[in-house]
């Protein structure tokens, strides 16, 4: 039996980040990992993340996970993959399966990291081919490159049905509705308006009747629910869909600390069944950490941190350094995870229905019901301001914890000040120059570049643009508004696609200057 | 039919192996080396990986990570192979599985 200082079960962004830690203090450490590439979900994230540059904001999943590949190659971190951890016993004992054989292994500590599964529901048909689960679309569209279906019904508007959806889009797919049982949009609402401005509609209080088809999906029919879930008789609605995706949630893979006898609590505010463990995922048993998803479902930002916490515990547990050092990392890491655990999103607020931002502002009703901000509620929020020349027109109005705006405009026109959370604001006498950098840094896609009156009757609007074909510059086409209906002609009269803006593309487009602050989205002719 | 992304957005173009054929259900068909097998199914519009045992209702891809177990196949023989996290290789026999074993069953629909 093999020994080594520090076993990690898990290679994604909690283990990854963990066995860093553990390796750059001299520690031998192991990392076993089922799969036959280490990143976890990290390398199918190819949107921007949000936070501060300190979680690494506004760089996209996958970039994250190559950062991190390449911190624990230097650490000397060893990973193995094809390794199945199937068991882990009494003394901290490790049973990996690897090709056929089994092997038994022995940590002086071990730190699970085994991520999260997804849920699924079920209806008539749910069992039928082309029904898939939200993440596996993500698999083969961002790892394989081969579309789960052309028309898509996704089931879930949290995070990941609102990104997955954008996702599929960018692959050509076309998203036929968001559905939710839910009265409330569940994921950040810029996200859900980057996607309500292409055209796809918003069903909440909706939930799937069945999936038809013989023997693969054909269609989908939809229908409203009441307060108690009840469908109500003569809402139905059909769609003509090749795929349905299911985005309902996760839940941790915590099979191995239970395994192992750590105590355990059911907590659905956590995802499910997860250890009892303090905020530095130390669980109820000597030597075993837990972190990441498998201790509650967060995301991959606040599980890197997570990740990084049980590595300065572990090696404190294991006396590479002492009590006063480890207080001390476990001190600016706890400001870290603070940061991102703030704002109507936070782990404290989840289920509850919050109705005014932090500055007292009325949050967009219509955001919530249809996924999009409506006309009559956008101007009340501080992003949102009108002046000569090109500004700066910020949609941003959840209170999310995401600064990286503010340090992209050098002019200083946009602040969001030390509250990470807190709305951005336009800044007075601050002077635009259209450079773009506030557009392309906003991982929400929810900032736009407007000059409202050309002098001609014309207004410009400078979208961000992630899709393909790419429009050329004189192309004409419609100007849709936040609700994804047309709203005007439009014609554009540039794209930019700078390196700085790391594949977000600025469009803009001109429109008759009445719907300076009505057109969001461009669509070619 | 699905079809493979020619160009990502985000990605640009994805780097594949090289090309190889195998076999569906005695069909050629190809796929590139290394990929799942599902993955290469997928692109050749494959929906139905097997049949259930007691209902002989169709099961195709569910999770794609190897968790569900949805997509398991006969492969070179062997019953309940999972198909999404198995690399193709050349010369693969993949068949659509009917119950639980590699059997062919009589009464598959």
């Amino acid at each position: 039996m093999k020994r080594y200082d520090l076993i990690i079960v898990g290679a994604g962004p909690a283990g990854l980040s963990a066995a860093i830690e553990a390796a750059k203090r001299g520690i031998k450490t192991v990392v076993f990992d089922e799969n036959s590439r280490p990143g976890g979900q990290l390398f199918k994230q190819i949107h921007k993340f949000f936070g501060s540059k300190e979680h690494r904001a506004k760089i996209r999943g996958y970039v994250i996970g190559g950062q991190l590949l390449d911190e624990a190659r230097k650490s000397g971190v060893e990973v193995i993959l094809d390794a199945t951890v199937i068991g882990l016993y009494q003394d901290r004992e490790v049973v990996v399966k690897l090709g056929e054989a089994i092997h038994h292994f022995k940590g002086n500590a071990v730190i699970v990291a085994t991520g999260a599964s997804e849920n699924m529901i079920n209806f008539p048909g749910w069992t039928l081919p082309g029904v898939i689960g939200a993440g596996a679309a993500q698999t083969m569209l961002n790892l394989h490159g081969v579309l789960p279906g052309k028309r898509v019904l996704m089931l879930g508007s949290g995070n990941v049905g609102l990104v997955v959806s954008f996702q599929l889009m960018q692959c050509g797919c076309e998203v036929a509705a968001i559905v939710d049982a839910a009265p409330r949009v569940g994921g950040y609402g810029v996200h859900a308006s980057k996607v309500a401005r292409t055209g796809v509609p918003f069903y909440l209080s909706h939930t799937i009747v069945k999936a038809e088809g013989y023997d693969h999906v054909t269609g989908v029919t939809i229908a409203e629910v009441d307060e108690h879930f009840s469908f109500i008789p003569g809402t139905e609605k059909h769609f003509d869909v090749d795929t349905i995706c299911l985005a309902v949630g996760l839940s941790p893979m915590s099979q191995l600390l239970k395994m192992a006898g750590c105590k355990m609590s059911d907590d659905p505010k956590k995802g499910g069944q997860v250890p009892i463990c303090d905020t530095y995922g130390r669980t109820s048993l000597s030597g075993i950490f837990a972190a990441g998803d498998v201790s509650a479902i967060e995301e991959a930002s606040s599980a890197m941190i997570e990740g990084r916490m049980a590595g300065v515990c572990a090696a404190e547990y294991l006396g590479y350094i002492d009590e006063e050092e480890e207080k001390k990392e476990l001190a600016e890491l706890d400001d870290a995870l603070n940061g991102l655990r703030q704002g109507m999103f936070a782990p404290g607020n989840r289920g509850k229905a919050i109705e005014k931002t932090e500055e007292g502002i009325d949050i967009s009703k219509n955001l919530l019901k249809n996924g999009f901000v409506a006309e009559d509620e956008i101007e009340r929020y501080p992003g949102v301001t009108h002046r000569e020349g090109i500004h700066p027109v910020i949609e941003c109005t959840q209170n999310i914890p995401c600064n990286p705006c503010q340090d992209a405009c050098r002019q200083g026109c946009i602040s969001i000040g030390d509250k990470i959370t807190s709305l951005p604001i336009v800044t007075k006498d601050s002077k635009c120059t259209g450079c773009g950098m506030c557009v392309a840094s906003c991982s929400g896609q929810a900032i736009f570049l407007v000059n409202e009156d050309c002098g001609d009757g014309s207004a410009t609007v400078t979208l961000p643009y992630e899709f393909l074909p790419l429009p050329e510059e004189g192309s004409k086409g419609i100007g849709l508004g936040r609700d994804g209906k047309k709203v005007c002609d439009a014609e554009v009269v540039s794209v930019r696609s700078l390196d700085v803006y790391d594949k977000t593309n600025l469009l803009t487009m001109r429109v008759p200057k009445e719907y300076a602050m009505k057109a969001r989205f461009f669509r070619k002719a | 039919m699905s079809e493979r992304i020619a160009e990502h957005p985000i990605l640009g173009t994805q780097e594949k192996g090289k090309e190889v054929s195998f076999t569906y259900d005695g069909k050629q068909l190809k796929g590139y080396e290394g990929e799942p097998v599902a993955v290469a199914l997928k692109a050749a519009g494959v929906m139905v990986h097997r049949y259930t045992a007691k209902r002989h209702e169709p099961r195709g891809i569910f999770c794609a990570i190897g968790r569900c177990t949805d997509c398991v196949m006969v492969v070179d023989g062997v019953p309940n192979v999972r198909t999404c996290i198995t690399p193709l290789k050349e010369g693969m026999d993949v068949r659509t599985q009917a119950g639980c074993t590699a059997a062919e069953s009589e009464d598959r629909p």
